[in-house]
């Protein structure tokens, strides 16, 4: 999972996220704890996050 | 009449909740939760929330609660006691009502002219209407930046006093203050959503609508993943610069475009924060002149406990956003908890940023366009649609109400 530039750091990612691999503060940010399930792409409130490296 | 509602926000959900009663009504959400900026979000047992901050500005007796009784969404609205304090240069606080301490004689002198000024609409902004003097900029734009996320030289001095006056409006000593809705933002939109299914209408989640269909001028349906919906009336919870891409430039007058151009959204920061012991101590607003940045805060637990584990308060702030520079001004915003809160036992649980197409109003208070579009057929409801002089979801709910009214007088 990938999170683009167009992030507005709402914070529903690193809520939802069950592994905890994700920071947020201004924007989010993916750490190597990823599971790749895909959760937070469902709740990213402007669609920033995409399955593409 | 089939209606197609596009986002289900608070707008499109009470849009959605008032007209099922006699309507075939589908609302489209993008994500995998309904809420827009005005739900719960369950994290380390408190629930945060993805936009307001579990308050209702006009309580138990303004339009959202008025809304909500109607078409039959039962919400506990709890008024809070104290209404609101300001917190001092020393980190202690008053009551709202004694602001006149925080000033220096020179500045009381002024109260009265003030009053005149609030209560007749001028123009100019809040700025002017303070004659830009620093005392009573402090005191306006901590009040502004809490309730609108703007600061007093964006804030249109007629917007401030319509919000004035239906805040005093209940008569001496009824003033329509701040409530808490128990259960939290989530409690009111769960309640909304289970009046839209109970009247029969389907909110579908995780369904992007692609696009509005329009013939000869008129809206005609949606299209939702790749399917077309056809509807009698499309209603629009996404505000009004994104509801118009999403139908042929052609059908955009001139006109309305310019008016879009200019539309700015109002942007701020929340932090949240779990407290060990109570750091407001109260869940009333405290509005906070003397920081950096930090415009208010709230610790609505202390009227809904299970917001927060047991024996915990969650305590929230929020402030404006002055600056492009997001990192640095939440950097201010984290320097203003930890001077306010010295020896304080918390922790910062999350930091959210309202901006750009997730703001805290998609249309800045006292700019909104209402709620017709060059469509006909196509309405815009929400915080780019709000009624005019009411604080957020009051505004998003006057909005509603507009709209009812007049599709009712076009049946």
């Amino acid at each position: 999972m990938r999170i683009t530039d167009e992030c507005v750091g709402c914070g529903h990612c690193k809520v939802f996220c069950p592994a905890g691999a994700i920071e947020t503060c201004g924007v989010s940010r993916i750490n190597d704890k990823c599971i790749e399930c895909g959760k937070c792409k469902g709740y990213c409130a402007i669609g920033a996050i995409t399955e593409e490296p | 009449m089939r209606v197609s509602i596009i986002g289900a926000g608070l707008g499109g959900l009470l849009a959605g909740a008032a007209l099922s009663k006699e309507h075939d009504v589908d609302v489209y959400e993008r994500l995998d939760i309904y809420g827009g900026r005005f739900t719960n979000l369950p994290y380390k047992g408190f629930q945060l929330t993805t936009g307001a901050l579990h308050m209702i500005p006009q309580g138990p007796t303004g339009p959202l609660a008025e809304l909500l009784k109607q078409v039959g969404a039962g919400v506990n609205i709890v008024r809070t006691d104290p209404m609101g304090c300001f917190m001092t240069k020393d980190n202690a606080q008053i009551s709202f009502f004694n602001f006149r301490e925080l000033l220096s004689s020179r500045a009381q002198a002024r109260i009265p002219a003030l009053m005149a000024k609030m209560l007749i609409p001028k123009k100019g902004t809040v700025s002017d209407m303070v004659w830009g003097d620093p005392e009573w900029l402090a005191l306006s734009d901590s009040c502004c930046g809490w309730a609108l996320s703007t600061l007093s030289v964006d804030t249109p001095a007629a917007e401030a006093s319509g919000i004035i006056r239906h805040v005093i409006g209940g008569g001496p000593g009824k003033y329509n203050t701040p409530g808490v809705p128990m259960g939290g933002c989530g409690a009111v939109v769960d309640a909304l959503a289970g009046v839209v299914e109970k009247n029969g209408g389907k909110i579908h989640l995780g369904s992007k609508v692609d696009s509005v269909l329009v013939e000869d001028g008129k809206a005609k349906g949606v299209a939702v993943d790749g399917e077309k919906r056809g509807a009698d009336i499309v209603i629009s919870d996404i505000g009004h610069r994104l509801t118009a891409g999403m139908y042929d430039a052609r059908y955009l007058n001139p006109k309305y475009a310019g008016v879009l151009q200019k539309l700015r959204p109002s942007e701020g920061v929340k932090i949240c924060l779990a407290a060990e012991e109570p750091l407001v101590g109260h869940p009333g607003v405290v509005f906070t002149p003397y920081t950096q940045r930090v415009n208010g805060m709230n610790e609505v637990t202390h009227i809904d406990p299970s917001l927060a584990p047991e024996g915990m308060h969650l305590t929230m702030t929020h402030q404006a956003l002055r600056s492009g520079d997001v990192e640095n001004e939440i950097k201010l915003g984290l320097q203003d908890i930890r001077n306010m809160f010295q020896g304080k036992k918390y922790s910062v649980l999350l930091v959210q940023t309202y901006r750009r197409d997730w703001p805290v109003n998609r249309i800045a208070s006292g700019f909104d366009p209402g709620n017709l579009t060059p469509v006909k057929g196509l309405y815009v409801v929400g915080d780019g649609a709000k009624g005019r002089g009411y604080i957020e979801v009051e505004g998003v709910a006057a909005g509603v109400k507009n709209l009812l009214d007049a599709l009712k007088a076009r049946s």
